[in-house]
């Protein structure tokens, strides 16, 4: 028998099976927490950080990401506070500075209020979410590419940078990665990054939609709660 | 030496110990920790043994090797006791005149005294040094007192006292209560009341409960733990068996970073001694307590300092940290309820137990209680650890302890707390080392470092080192941290690159909070400290670089110029000589000139200038 335990999310009184995780039950009550490493099946490590909410507590506000923070009872989650909104805006400004030749990583710049970039773009190929990691260890228990490195040095990479005969060859990495989706006007090349911010035309149809929900691809893609709602509503 | 079955055994041994060491008429105590041994302790040791043997004084005379004393820079040094004479920068070839003149006749080296940087006097005796005048030493003194090799020592040295003392006649909650009472604090860098600590681990429902010592120490310049460890691993011990008996532990970790490879061996000789002795093991001294220790060596990652990256580490996984929202008191090492302390805290207990709570409350600050061991290293006179009650100024440590600044310069800054903490100007050094009032100053007592800077320091340059050194270090797992940091870098670079903009201040404030609150771990929680405090203190050496293009200090490479001073300049031809870029030029005994597309600003021909002719803009 599942328990229940009662949360505030954003005002609302919310019914949560204990044992979930805010973001879980956020997402599954409509109310749409941008996040980026958290993949439905799989361990929430709390890499990206855009999930993060303030949990007031026993009188203390706290910021901690909402996919590693479980729900207790009598627990009050603010996901949208104006602080929660800078920090998130700063993470992902980071985000689409660090790795923008991704639509995944620009549709949530976007979402997240990014109008410019303030730091020169690198064009990295790897945001380090760790999907493609925790899905091969986790769904196919094959550990065939992990985390090697510290640091600024950290990658993913194979054992000793061989394919490995643990390797299943099932493609999940590549179908979960988020620098997969290349962007509307395609690859950009070295030193023509731009922040793309195409989407933003998409903020005023989806206005009746909670916090603007700009039905990016990365929901499509990757089976966002919201997505399959909005779509049925249209 | 037979297994210790009951505390009488205990009590026994000891009188016999004592009894034994009645004879031993002289005693030179020698340093063998890592710091002297840097400066040759090793065969200041042989050479004194070899010496003592082939006068036959070897039985009379008892050569005591110890751990680190704190006062490295002197090193090698020892006492000679009775007398308390205190020797320093001993060399292999000073054996035989301590061996003849001092050991057998009872004279004094002059030669071999310490002389106080401040006045210039010789002084003879250890208790009267400055440096070691103004401390408190409560932790640090027992190092001079035991050889780490040795539990005879410690046992003779009143060690495992404590112990006893709860096991006869406190109950668990008794203990608990009394380090509450004490008001210590970790201190590993966090603050957190170590007996709230000790209630929620005995409170949380475990069939199993761990404690463990950190002793993953990996702030630059700081070696407080290092020394502890090194120098009286069995004082660490009885704290941890206190606290597992009062937790309801049955199984303790030391997580010491290998390269620390004294302080391993030393703990675990000091391990295998105790066990030995029965007082590690099943029924502890005849009690219903039992208690194991493992040393686990860790690579040295700085972030292996975090709870529970280290507890990751433990367990065998990537040291990497993970969300902390259930505390690890209640879901720690295997998911078990686990109690991480630092060693320094460790340490703590055994004279907490002894003395009472309010002794150990008598010292310190409202908030903060009791001494801490802190690395005092810089531009200053005296530098190694130093311990002091909680609540001494910062201005007693540095020119009381420290002795001031070295070559007349005017002391800038003080680095307290590691690359966590932050940077303090000269007219907040009355503040007092306090674990509240160094936070709210945007600083931090952090585990203990303490980098005391001079006007030759560039703020900027000192940031961007601290950065550079987190970038290293940073696990890379969250965003905030790695790409946070990774920028943050990028701005400073620029800026003593002389790239800087008025604007990126504000976004290097608006980034450094972002970091500092959306963090995964404490690392990166408290990455931004550097940052923050430089700029909060030191903006106009922000504004200098960016306004003026100049750094007012001298440091930053891109943004000064060398030339020379016609009117001091007298020609020698040092500065020619010396410079490896050909950039100086000058006939002899005629003014030089230096060449500013050939000099590549290293510096050389400042420190070869004997007439100080060498300007930097």
């Amino acid at each position: 028998m599942l328990h229940y335990v009662n949360v505030n999310i954003d005002g609302a009184d919310i019914k949560a099976p204990r044992g979930s995780s805010v973001l879980e039950v956020a997402i599954e009550y409509g109310i749409c927490i941008p996040h980026l490493c958290h993949t439905p099946g799989l361990t929430d490590i709390g890499a990206c950080r855009l999930c993060i909410v303030e949990n007031v507590t026993n009188g203390r506000t706290q910021v901690t990401t909402s996919c590693t923070l479980k729900v207790q009872e009598g627990m009050a989650i603010r996901t949208n506070t104006e602080r929660i909104k800078r920090l998130r805006h700063n993470i992902a400004e980071l985000l689409v500075a660090e790795a923008p030749n991704s639509r995944a990583i620009q549709d949530i710049a976007v979402r997240c209020g990014v109008k410019n970039v303030r730091y020169p773009f690198h064009n990295s190929n790897c945001i380090l979410c760790g999907r493609c990691v925790r899905a091969c260890a986790e769904l196919w228990h094959a550990n065939a590419i992990g985390f090697v490195g510290r640091g600024k040095n950290r990658h993913v990479e194979r054992p000793l940078g061989l394919r490995e005969e643990v390797c299943k060859g099932c493609d999940y990495c590549i179908q979960l990665c988020p620098m997969t989706i290349t962007p509307c006007d395609g690859p950009m090349k070295p030193g023509e990054e731009y922040l793309c911010g195409k989407c933003e035309s998409q903020l005023m149809i989806t206005e009746d939609v909670p916090d603007h929900c700009v039905w990016c691809r990365l929901g499509e893609g990757f089976n966002c709660g919201r997505y399959a709602g909005i779509k049925a509503v249209r | 030496m037979l297994k210790l079955a009951t505390r009488e055994d205990l009590e026994i041994t000891r009188k016999r110990l004592l009894f034994d060491r009645k004879k031993i008429d002289k005693t030179l105590i020698i340093c063998g920790g890592t710091g002297c041994q840097a400066s040759r302790s090793r065969d200041v040791i042989d050479a004194i043994n070899k010496e003592l043997f082939t006068r036959e004084m070897d039985t009379t005379v008892h050569v005591r090797i110890t751990g680190c004393h704190g006062f490295c820079e002197q090193g090698p040094i020892a006492v000679i006791e009775p007398g308390n004479i205190f020797y320093c920068h001993i060399t292999p070839e000073d054996a035989h005149e301590i061996v003849t003149r001092t050991l057998k006749n009872g004279e004094v080296i002059e030669r071999l005294l310490y002389v106080d940087p401040v006045s210039g006097e010789k002084i003879r005796t250890e208790s009267e040094i400055p440096f070691y005048k103004a401390q408190d030493r409560q932790l640090l003194s027992r190092n001079r007192e035991i050889s780490p090799a040795s539990i005879e020592d410690y046992i003779s040295a009143g060690g495992f006292t404590a112990l006893t003392k709860v096991i006869d006649n406190m109950s668990p909650e008794e203990i608990i209560h009394e380090i509450k009472v004490s008001g210590l604090r970790g201190r590993g860098g966090g603050g957190f009341p170590t007996g709230r600590k000790w209630a929620e681990c005995r409170e949380a429902s475990g069939d199993e409960k761990y404690v463990i010592c950190n002793a993953d120490e990996g702030d630059p310049g700081a070696y407080m733990d290092r020394c502890v460890l090194e120098g009286n691993p069995y004082l660490v011990l009885e704290g941890m068996m206190i606290g597992a008996y009062a937790i309801g532990a049955t199984k303790g970790y030391i997580y010491v970073r290998n390269e620390y490879p004294l302080a391993v061996k030393h703990a675990r000789a000091a391990v295998q001694q105790a066990r030995k002795l029965g007082l590690l093991g099943e029924d502890i001294l005849d009690s219903s307590f039992s208690f194991d220790v493992e040393v686990a060596r860790g690579g040295g990652a700085f972030v292996c300092g975090e709870s529970t990256a280290l507890m990751a580490s433990l367990e065998g996984k990537v040291g990497e940290p993970h969300a902390k929202d259930v505390h690890t008191v209640i879901d720690g090492l295997w998911h078990k309820p686990t109690t991480l302390n630092n060693v320094e805290t460790w340490a703590n207990i055994p004279s907490i137990i002894l003395n009472g709570a309010g002794w150990f409350a008598s010292k310190g600050t409202k908030g903060s209680k009791g001494t801490k061991i802190l690395a005092l290293t810089g531009r200053i006179k005296n530098t190694g650890l130093v311990e002091v009650a909680m609540g001494t100024p910062i201005r007693d440590i540095v020119f009381d302890i420290g002795g001031g600044a070295t070559d007349g310069k005017a002391i800038k800054a003080v680095q307290t707390g590691g690359p966590s903490g932050g940077c303090l100007p000269v007219d907040k050094f009355d503040l007092p080392v306090d674990f509240d009032v160094l936070y709210e100053a945007g600083s931090m007592v952090g585990s203990g470092g303490m980098v005391v800077m001079d006007e030759s320091s560039c703020m900027v340059d000192v940031a961007k080192y601290f950065l550079t050194f987190l970038q290293d270090e940073s696990c890379g797992m969250c965003v905030p941290c790695r790409l946070g940091i990774d920028r943050m870098l990028e701005i400073i670079t620029g800026i003593t690159e002389g790239r800087g903009t008025a604007e990126q201040l504000d976004l290097l404030e608006d980034l450094a909070d972002t970091v500092t609150q959306a963090s995964l771990c404490g690392l990166g929680k408290t990455a931004a400290n550097p940052v923050l405090s430089t700029l909060h203190y030191f903006r106009e050496e922000y504004e200098a670089h960016i306004n003026d293009r100049k750094c007012p200090a001298g440091v930053c490479k891109a943004l000064i110029e060398y030339s020379i001073d016609p009117e001091k300049c007298t020609g020698c031809g040092n500065c020619q000589r010396a410079c490896i870029y050909g950039a100086i030029s000058g006939e002899k005994k005629e003014v030089h000139v230096i060449d500013t597309a050939l000099c590549q600003k290293c510096g050389i021909c400042r420190n070869e200038c004997k007439f100080e002719a060498i300007l930097v803009k």
